[in-house]
């Protein structure tokens, strides 16, 4: 059985189009989000995309282009034979917003993995992952089961979600966003905020920095709106063993805490059932938003850059005290074995153990 | 785990006239709010563990679910909704995939690994999601709404490692 492990990765969101403008941009405090309409005197925060030339299918492929050529930094992306793996929620709903009713939706689900693929002239296998917000990091456990496996020996995984009033829109009609800013853990937290991103995460079977010893994903249909204590218990418990891990090894989470008044706290629930005491935690989304179904991979590459980088995420918010947790302000000085967690809608509950081989 | 049996193969293509009270029988309820596709997707997973001899399925299995067409009828109505105005939170709801791999884990009363996943090579598909299964194997299934004269399809396989 092969090991598995990042050999590049890519970014493009809110704070920037490349790593370093994002790490830039973060250590300057960041962006704030802006509002996008979604119908006469309604709009929500999105932490969006900076704005590019081109229609939208114009604008997806020039970003997916820029952000695969990062994982490389020689530029060099071999043969493209291997399996690239797509990830999104939106998918193209976006490009559908600007087509006549009659025209809409004569394709298929695999046409947007199908534009993503034909922007990098990719001539491998081509996979859609769709499972809302875990879809980057199902995407990451599917390719590592191939390279696990010895099916393939490298892969790539892009999360993409681009900008659509339809989410926007979906989202705000079920009462899940907050009005103004994304406050993870924050005292006063209403609810999340979107974000766009484009990310891509370079697989491979060749030994590398960063390893990913382990993941799982649970689904539970009881709340499909929300966070289920057993199932992060269950998906935590199940990296770890995959990993070979205990709890204790563990040191450092990155948690799912959208900002939502009611998951946020169960998922403190549950992650205080699994460790105790709890390790350092760090959380992503009031730099970038929830970005749905890239999240896996934008928050993967996000934290890596971070890690890589010498910068990290601050909290300009007052936290929440009945929560008893804190969010780190720096990377903690023993950092080997991260777990990535992602919940979302649609009762998808996903992690993954990152190992920092060199440390 | 290379070789795999198939232990239940299920086929509704198209379903008979009474599926819907036949799921409601299957699993004691009427799904409520939940949109046609899902719908499908729960009758023939339901039908293919009950095929298979398996009251539960075993918390180790796996479930991947394809389908070309998604929620195409929730998705067109979601779309129109936004042209009109505003969505309405379930149309939105019933157009993601990921809602309805919930409401199938809940119809099973199951909590596991499930997963959306495509290729337009459908035998790749497959053998994604044979890939790092458990011993619990794996149920598979192929799940399409009606459109343009297409009939809709739910088709299950209960599939388990030798």
């Amino acid at each position: 059985m092969n090991d598995v492990y990042l050999a590049g990765m890519g970014l493009a969101c809110v704070l920037g189009d490349d790593m370093p403008s994002v790490l830039a941009s973060l250590r300057h405090g960041g962006v704030p989000p802006t509002p996008v309409a979604v119908a006469d005197g309604i709009s929500w925060p999105v932490y969006a995309l900076a704005s590019r030339e081109g229609d939208w299918t114009q604008r997806l492929c020039s970003t997916v282009r820029s952000v695969v050529a990062q994982t490389d930094k020689t530029g060099d992306l071999g043969p493209r034979t291997a399996p690239l793996f797509v990830a999104s929620s939106s998918l193209d709903i976006g490009f559908m917003e600007y087509e006549k009713q009659d025209l809409r939706l004569g394709g298929d689900l695999q046409d947007f993995a199908g534009v993503v693929a034909r922007a990098l002239d990719w001539q491998g296998p081509v996979f859609t992952v769709s499972t809302a917000c875990t879809s980057a990091l199902n995407a990451v456990l599917a390719a590592a089961d191939l390279i696990r496996s010895a099916e393939a020996d490298e892969a790539l995984v892009i999360g993409v979600e681009m900008d659509n009033r339809f989410t926007v829109a979906g989202f705000g009609a079920m009462q899940l966003l907050a009005p103004d800013s994304a406050q993870p853990f924050g005292a006063q937290r209403k609810g999340l905020v979107l974000g766009e991103a484009v990310a891509a995460l370079r697989l491979t079977s060749q030994p590398a920095r960063w390893q990913i010893t382990g993941g799982a994903n649970v689904v539970d249909g009881r709340n499909p709106s929300g966070t289920e204590a057993s199932a992060v218990f269950a998906m935590c418990r199940g990296a770890l063993m995959q990993s070979g891990l205990q709890p204790g090894d563990i040191d450092l989470i990155k948690v799912q805490a959208a900002g939502s008044p009611v998951n946020d706290a169960i998922e403190v629930e549950a992650l205080k059932q699994v460790f105790d005491p709890l390790p350092p935690l760090v959380s992503l989304k009031s730099a970038i938003g929830h970005t749905l179904g890239a999240a896996g991979a934008a928050e993967l590459a996000l934290l890596v850059g971070c890690i890589e980088g010498g910068v990290w995420p601050t909290v300009d918010y007052p936290l929440d005290a009945s929560l008893g947790i804190a969010l780190s302000e720096r990377a903690p000085q023993k950092l080997r074995n991260i777990l990535l967690n992602v919940v979302g809608f649609g009762g998808g509950h996903a992690s993954l153990v990152l190992k920092d081989v060199g440390s | 785990m290379s070789t795999w049996r198939t232990a239940a193969h299920f086929v509704a293509h198209p379903p008979p006239a009474d599926w819907r009270d036949d799921l409601a029988r299957r699993i004691g309820r009427r799904p409520r709010r939940v949109g046609l596709w899902t719908e499908l997707a729960m009758y023939g997973a339901r039908c293919c563990l009950d095929a298979a001899g398996e009251a539960a399925l075993p918390a180790g299995a796996r479930i991947r679910i394809a389908s070309m067409r998604g929620a195409w009828g929730a998705t067109h109505a979601g779309l129109t909704q936004l042209d009109a105005g505003l969505p309405m939170p379930f149309t939105f709801m019933q157009s993601q995939p990921a809602l309805m791999l919930a409401e199938v884990g809940r119809c099973l009363e199951w909590q596991g690994d499930a997963s959306f996943a495509l290729c337009r090579d459908a035998a790749r598909t497959l053998q994604l999601a044979k890939m790092g299964a458990s011993r619990d194997g794996l149920l598979f299934g192929i799940v399409e709404e009606e459109r343009n004269g297409e009939l809709p399809r739910s088709e299950w396989w209960r599939l388990m490692p030798d």
